[in-house]
């Protein structure tokens, strides 16, 4: 019989990404017992009279770690879906959501506000007040994507090997672009940039998390229904289209959520590569790479490995901490060669 | 019925189709015959609405392609191409349901999972249904594209007419699975099937046809009813080949030797 029911999976997930988010809530410079985790949420919803003894780590907790937990868990969320949508259009696992562009292109423009911000030369994002560097992410992330998109599409049909070529170039002047800010900024500019870029959850506020969940629930929930669509695609964009699907369309669309949820991602905590790579990966290992079963499922990994991952940053040269993209690139780039090993090989994937 | 109504095609300035006017009638085994780049693959792709015409116009049971939407289209149309390979290892039930997507939803019926079951059957890959589709032999991966392609207008809806279309679908296969594809393709054909297929090897082309479009330079050569009126002088000319018959001691029937 055909095997459909992906439930057991998605349960496993699931409670792998439970306790990765109470382990991510509790471990710290400052450690919580689940009592007191549940008291402080208990005291913040007002069902439970606060205990003034308590104040300081209750603020730790609600302030600090809480959001810092839900940005990190949609973050990982968002890459894990990222990759999925990115393998599925390239239909080649060894595609990560920096690839087109798009990370690259949110970083120049963060780093645009981040340097230049302060000066008139973008006053005009002063009315946009914090959301200044998520907007104009997004903007260099849409311009870097679509420049990739129209150099490699022609006649209305995308060429792979153009876009990675193009994802290269548009990279590069990209990186080019952020190391001049950061070397014409002044010092204490500069070394957010350096930060930001090695991905950090540390600037994470309920401001913040606010607004990726808001992207996270609109783009992951668009990305749901393109399961069939990205499935059939695997075939090749002719026999998708002979399926009564629109390569082309599809293609827009979900270069245009992906571009969406990463410049938001990226604005929020910096470039954390390998993850969008990895999840996908293991799931196609773990279950199957039908793509109905990959996108929420890449989701629910996604935000616990990323949670995991934080935890490691916040542990492993405690009390200071190490920025995330550190430790998802001495993680991810090893399952990346040995993936491209794997390929070579067997001439297969997951 | 596929009828092709006067359709030119260019592209990058070169004529590709030039005045193409012709009818694939179901009930019987419609062949499309011609040398390397006479047109064949591209007269396939507008039959089946890959692509537009220039000018002139193609009709599914009378009704113009444009007037369908591309789902609708996919519950009756399908295609069988040459090897389809598959870059991740997702199981031969998961390809062959892919024929059933634009039947259903989000979830599949239960009827769905039936048809891709039967037409695993018909095929004789039921026993490898959970294998993944990348590890299986060439031979076997072109019989789940067939189950798929099958799945897909198994049970075609609104009037009954369904369209098959097999570009090639022989290539690269040993003489078994070449022969085993061609016979279920030709045992489905009723009068509500249209069945078309672009073959290259002309003796396979004669067992199983029984109508012969020949394409050269872009225009039609021929078109002959059954292989015994095919007019072998054109084929010669225009393959550059001689071809000489040679009689089955047995059957009577007649094969041809090709030389250059």
């Amino acid at each position: 019989m055909i095997r459909r029911s992906y439930t057991a999976t998605y349960v496993a997930l699931a409670l792998l990404l439970v306790a990765a988010l109470v382990a991510s809530a509790a471990i710290g410079a400052f450690s919580f017992t689940p009592a007191q985790m549940s008291r402080f949420i208990g005291e913040a919803l007002g069902l439970v009279t606060p205990n003034d003894a308590e104040a300081l780590g209750r603020n730790v907790f609600l302030q600090l770690r809480l959001p810092r937990v839900l940005v990190g868990a949609l973050t990982g969320a968002i890459l894990g879906v990222s990759g999925t949508l990115m393998q599925g259009l390239f239909r080649n696992p060894i595609v990560e959501p920096g690839l087109a562009g798009t990370s690259a292109g949110a970083a120049l423009g963060a780093a645009l506000v981040f340097v230049l911000g302060g000066g008139s030369a973008l006053a005009f994002t002063r009315p946009l007040g914090t959301l200044a560097v998520p907007v104009l992410a997004f903007l260099g992330a849409f311009v870097a994507t679509l420049i990739v998109y129209r150099v490699s599409s022609s006649f209305g049909k995308v060429n792979v090997f153009t876009l990675l070529l193009a994802g290269i170039a548009v990279n590069a002047v990209c990186g080019a672009g952020t190391g001049f800010l950061s070397y014409v900024a002044r010092d204490p500019q500069a070394r957010n940039i350096i930060f930001w870029n090695l991905g950090t959850f540390t600037t994470a506020d309920w401001h913040g998390a606010l607004l990726i969940a808001s992207i996270f629930v609109v783009c992951v929930g668009l990305a749901l229904r393109y399961g069939k669509a990205l499935n059939a695609l695997m075939l090749g964009e002719d026999a998708a289209a002979l399926l009564g699907f629109n390569p082309e369309r599809l293609i827009l669309r979900v270069l245009v959520l992906n571009t969406l949820m990463v410049a938001v991602a990226t604005a929020m905590v910096g470039v954390i590569a390998f993850v969008g790579l990895v999840i996908p990966h293991i799931l196609r290992m773990l279950r199957s790479s039908d793509y109905n079963f990959l996108i929420p499922a890449s989701a629910l990994l996604g935000a616990a490995l990323m949670e995991i991952v934080d935890v490691i940053a916040r542990l492993i040269v405690a009390p200071a901490e190490l920025p995330i993209g550190i430790i998802t690139a001495v993680v991810g780039a090893p399952i990346f060669l040995w993936i491209l090993l794997r390929q070579s090989r067997l001439g297969v994937y997951g | 019925m596929v009828e092709l109504n006067g359709v030119n095609y260019r592209a990058g300035g070169t004529e590709i189709l030039r005045d193409i006017s012709v009818r694939f009638r179901p009930g019987r085994f419609n062949v499309v015959l011609g040398p390397n780049g006479a047109g064949k693959s591209t007269l396939l792709r507008i039959a089946t609405g890959l692509a537009e015409p220039l000018s002139g116009d193609v009709r599914y049971a009378e009704r113009g392609l444009s007037a369908f939407d591309a789902q609708e289209l996919a519950r009756m149309r399908a295609v069988l191409t040459q090897h389809v390979e598959l870059a991740f290892a997702l199981p031969v039930a998961e390809v062959v349901m892919m024929g059933r997507y634009p039947h259903f939803g989000r979830v599949p019926s239960a009827r769905d999972r039936e048809i891709v079951r039967e037409a695993l059957d018909l095929v004789g890959m039921t026993d490898k249904e959970q294998q993944p589709y990348p590890t299986l032999s060439g031979g076997e991966q072109q019989k789940v594209q067939l189950a798929r392609v099958l799945a897909q207008i198994w049970a075609p809806r609104g009037d009954g007419h369904r369209y098959l279309f097999l570009d090639e679908p022989t290539t690269n296969l040993d003489v078994h699975y070449q022969l085993h594809v061609l016979s279920i393709a030709r045992s489905l054909i009723d009068e509500r099937t249209t069945l078309v297929a672009i073959l290259h090897d002309l003796n396979t082309a004669f067992q199983f046809g029984d109508h012969f479009l020949l394409l050269h330079q872009g225009r039609v050569a021929f078109e002959a009813n059954g292989a015994s009126e095919v007019p072998v002088e054109v084929l010669e000319r225009v393959f550059a080949v001689h071809a000489r018959p040679i009689s089955d001691p047995e059957s009577g029937e007649i094969f041809w030797r090709f030389n250059l």
